[in-house]
């Protein structure tokens, strides 16, 4: 393993890439800005001096993304195809997450450009509510996943593929939201298998049974859409359900320490 | 008996297992799976098999019972291997022991089937483009159901 960006003699120089292959790359970034709960409601209600913060924060991060050459030394200068700004506002960590997207068919990566859109838009975030909360704290910027090159797919939390690591599930193989592997009596544990835990980057949470409106998985599946709209992926009629290990369907009734897994149809032999 | 594990497996070795020290068994029927180098893209680099620790070994326990009850059978091999795979490596092993040959061809064949559309194991291929997860193949279905008009 060497650093791209140093040629033999150490020094700095940009990577010649006229010699790689095109391919579709695609990375997303994240980030967060934790603020008071009253900047976050006031945020929420469109009450800031500054007016609609998201639209210009995302706005913010676009124009951004595009303009990452120009401020790291050695980047390329990109044609992205698409970059998109998302926020989400947690109100329990009083935050708002900032995600970014890039993409482009080409021959160099585009994490720097989702880097570059998720710092900007939090950036901006600080700029449109500073008159009111000066503690405001900017952190987690990271790499979430990136797809195509020669350097192959990434997904944070989980090994590099070319380490030969067993590609099983269990608790050490977390996505970025999992609550680890305290089990709790009271929940059920979810788990969500292979190319559905990459879609949805959830490896394993738990959901109160209290929580639900019904003890099933018609209800369990109403929850975690309530708590992230990118569960809807479990409506798609491929994905199948195992309630404690039994395959089990939307009215298998769910009790104080299940263990519910939601995978893809089986490839395996 | 049956084995996950990430280890490769050689299949002389079990058939001689499952015959070991009996004179009864009159047919072994062996199939041995392997990584191809091309699939849904033609330059497969490595596989990786994930699994559902726990249920696997339930599901496969059970298609080797559902066997068992349809065919008069001596013995049964089965071993699936999990993580990463290189093109040519052996990926699963199902050897069925019987007095005649019918049964055992049969019943290794259904185990396969079955093994395909009911156990919890899921391929990601990597291509020097990059990986993406296998997806299920409807003749694989059609061949699971045609053992349930038997």
């Amino acid at each position: 393993m060497s650093l791209t960006h140093l040629n033999t003699r150490g020094e700095a120089h940009m990577v010649d890439v006229a010699d790689k292959q095109e391919s579709r790359r695609e990375a997303v970034a994240g980030g967060s800005i934790t603020m008071r709960p009253a900047t976050l409601a006031l945020l929420a209600d469109g009450g800031l001096p500054k007016g609609d913060v998201l639209a210009t924060a995302r706005i913010a991060g676009i124009q951004a993304a595009k303009r990452t050459h120009e401020l790291i030394p050695l980047c390329h200068q990109l044609a992205l195809s698409k970059v998109s700004v998302d926020f989400r506002l947690d109100e329990q960590r009083s935050c708002v997450e900032v995600t970014a997207s890039c993409r482009l068919n080409g021959r160099t990566g585009v994490e720097m450009e989702a880097l570059t859109a998720v710092s900007v838009a939090c950036l901006t975030l600080y700029d449109m509510c500073k008159a009111v909360d000066k503690d405001m704290l900017i952190g987690e910027i990271r790499l979430l996943s990136k797809q195509g090159g020669k350097s192959g797919d990434y997904r944070r939390g989980e090994m590099p593929s070319s380490t030969g690591a067993q590609i099983v599930t269990d608790d050490c193989y977390s996505g970025e939201v999992s609550l680890g592997p305290h089990a709790d009596s009271r929940s059920v544990r979810v788990k969500c298998l292979a190319e559905l835990r990459e879609r949805l980057g959830v490896s394993e949470l738990e959901i109160p049974v209290a929580s639900l409106a019904r003890p099933d998985v018609a209800a369990l599946k109403l929850a975690l859409k309530a708590r992230d709209a990118n569960f809807v992926l479990l409506e798609e009629g491929r994905i199948l359900c195992a309630v404690n290990q039994v395959m089990g369907g939307d009215d298998t009734p769910l009790t104080e320490g299940d263990e519910v897994a939601f995978f893809p149809p089986v490839t395996g032999g | 008996m049956i084995r996950i594990q990430q280890a490769p497996f050689d299949a002389g070795a079990e058939q001689r297992a499952l015959c070991e020290g009996r004179s009864d068994i009159g047919a072994v029927v062996c199939f041995t799976g392997l990584v191809r180098d091309f699939n849904e893209k033609p330059d497969v680099e490595a596989l990786s098999l994930e699994h559902y620790p726990g249920m696997t070994e339930a599901a496969l326990s059970q298609i080797v019972s559902e066997a068992e009850q349809r065919w008069p059978l001596d013995g049964v091999h089965l071993i699936h291997r999990v993580g990463r795979l290189a093109p040519g490596d052996p990926i699963v092993l199902v050897a069925v022991a019987s007095a005649h040959r019918r049964a055992a061809f049969e019943a290794c064949d259904f185990i396969m089937d079955y093994l395909k559309t009911r156990a919890p194991f899921w391929k990601k291929e990597h291509t020097r483009h990059g990986a993406y997860w296998v997806a299920e193949r409807a003749t694989d279905t059609h061949a699971a159901r045609r053992w349930e008009s038997i």
